[in-house]
């Protein structure tokens, strides 16, 4: 069982409170990812992606998993091969309750080793091609970011 | 004649062969130009000004911890660059009035000498209002280069909110870090 107290009530309430402890991934989430990505993955509309619901749609397709395992803030990120691909199945499974981690294939250390140190010319560019590709088999995340 | 004497003589007349009055002279007012210029060359005089002016400053320098959140020893402030809210009109986790606390955040921890944990924080800044001006604290601990804008704390983080100007900065306890 995780340990991990979810911090979004204390942000939203902006009491900030909090003495749960915090267990890997779910505390690597906090330090490299949450900053930008927010206390429940959502992102900030118009600024940066969210991450719930829409890592698993990209989780769907070779395309999508490469793309994100080589967005800048997974690519540079300070997390070994091994704990990008544990926080990213963790993201997946935590904030996309509405369509199962389970029905996607997780992340491993070799995948991850495999994509990320592909450089990436446009991220928009590369978004936009990855998110037709999904929409026409499924459910696809937002085009903009 | 004394043996040192004449080491001196001979010296002197070394160099008064080797030199002119002057070439003397010209070293006299490179030096004295120089000492003259010196206090105008490009030294940065802004962070010691501040430091004068806003007490209870602190940059670099480890100082015993404090219990009060006004003060940047306050153990929550270990990561932190910019105004505290908690000097103006807000708390050390509360934006102002009249502020709204930024959607995007630095993410640093800290030790709590008080209970010995080490705690994962946010440090939020307060938008919407012009610089708040009021306790200063730069402290950077954890802190990376720009190249790791993730890990930087020179950012403006009220970049993602509506209203982007910076007032002051807060800290929220996120939760303890696993051990």
């Amino acid at each position: 069982m995780s340990r991990w107290r979810w911090p979004g009530v204390a942000l939203a309430a902006g009491v900030g409170v909090s003495t749960g402890a915090l267990a890997s991934p779910a505390q690597d989430y906090a330090l490299h990812c949450m900053g930008c990505h927010g206390a429940t993955a959502e992102g900030v509309p118009g600024k940066v992606p969210g991450l719930a619901h829409t890592l698993v749609q990209f989780m769907r397709s070779a395309a999508g998993r490469s793309y994100v395992l080589r967005v800048p803030g997974a690519s540079n990120s300070m997390l070994s091969d091994a704990q990008l691909a544990e926080v990213l199945n963790w993201i997946a499974g935590h904030f996309g309750a509405d369509q199962p981690a389970a029905a996607v294939s997780p992340f491993t250390a070799q995948e991850v080793a495999a994509h990320r140190r592909m450089p990436m010319a446009s991220v928009q560019a590369t978004r936009r091609e990855v998110v037709k590709e999904l929409a026409a088999t499924g459910s696809a995340p937002a085009e903009d970011y | 004649m004394h043996p040192l004497d004449r080491l001196f003589e001979k010296s002197s007349r070394s160099l008064a062969q080797r030199t002119s009055r002057r070439s003397f002279i010209a070293v006299l007012g490179q030096a004295l130009t120089g000492s003259m210029l010196l206090p105008l060359l490009p030294i940065d005089r802004a962070s010691r000004a501040e430091a004068r002016t806003s007490p209870p400053d602190s940059e670099g320098a480890h100082k015993a911890p404090s219990d009060d959140p006004q003060s940047c020893e306050y153990w929550k402030y270990c990561a932190i660059d910019g105004f505290l809210c908690s000097c103006c009109g807000g708390s050390s986790h509360t934006c102002p009035p009249g502020t709204a606390m930024s959607t995007i955040a630095w993410i640093g921890t800290c030790h709590n000498p008080g209970d010995g944990r080490d705690y994962i924080l946010s440090y939020n800044d307060c938008c919407g209002k012009a610089s708040c001006g009021n306790c200063s604290c730069n402290r950077n601990e954890r802190e990376k280069p720009l190249y790791r804008l993730s890990r930087n704390n020179d950012i403006n983080w009220c970049i993602a909110n509506t209203e982007s100007d910076y007032h002051c900065t807060v800290s929220l306890i996120l939760g303890v870090t696993e051990t």
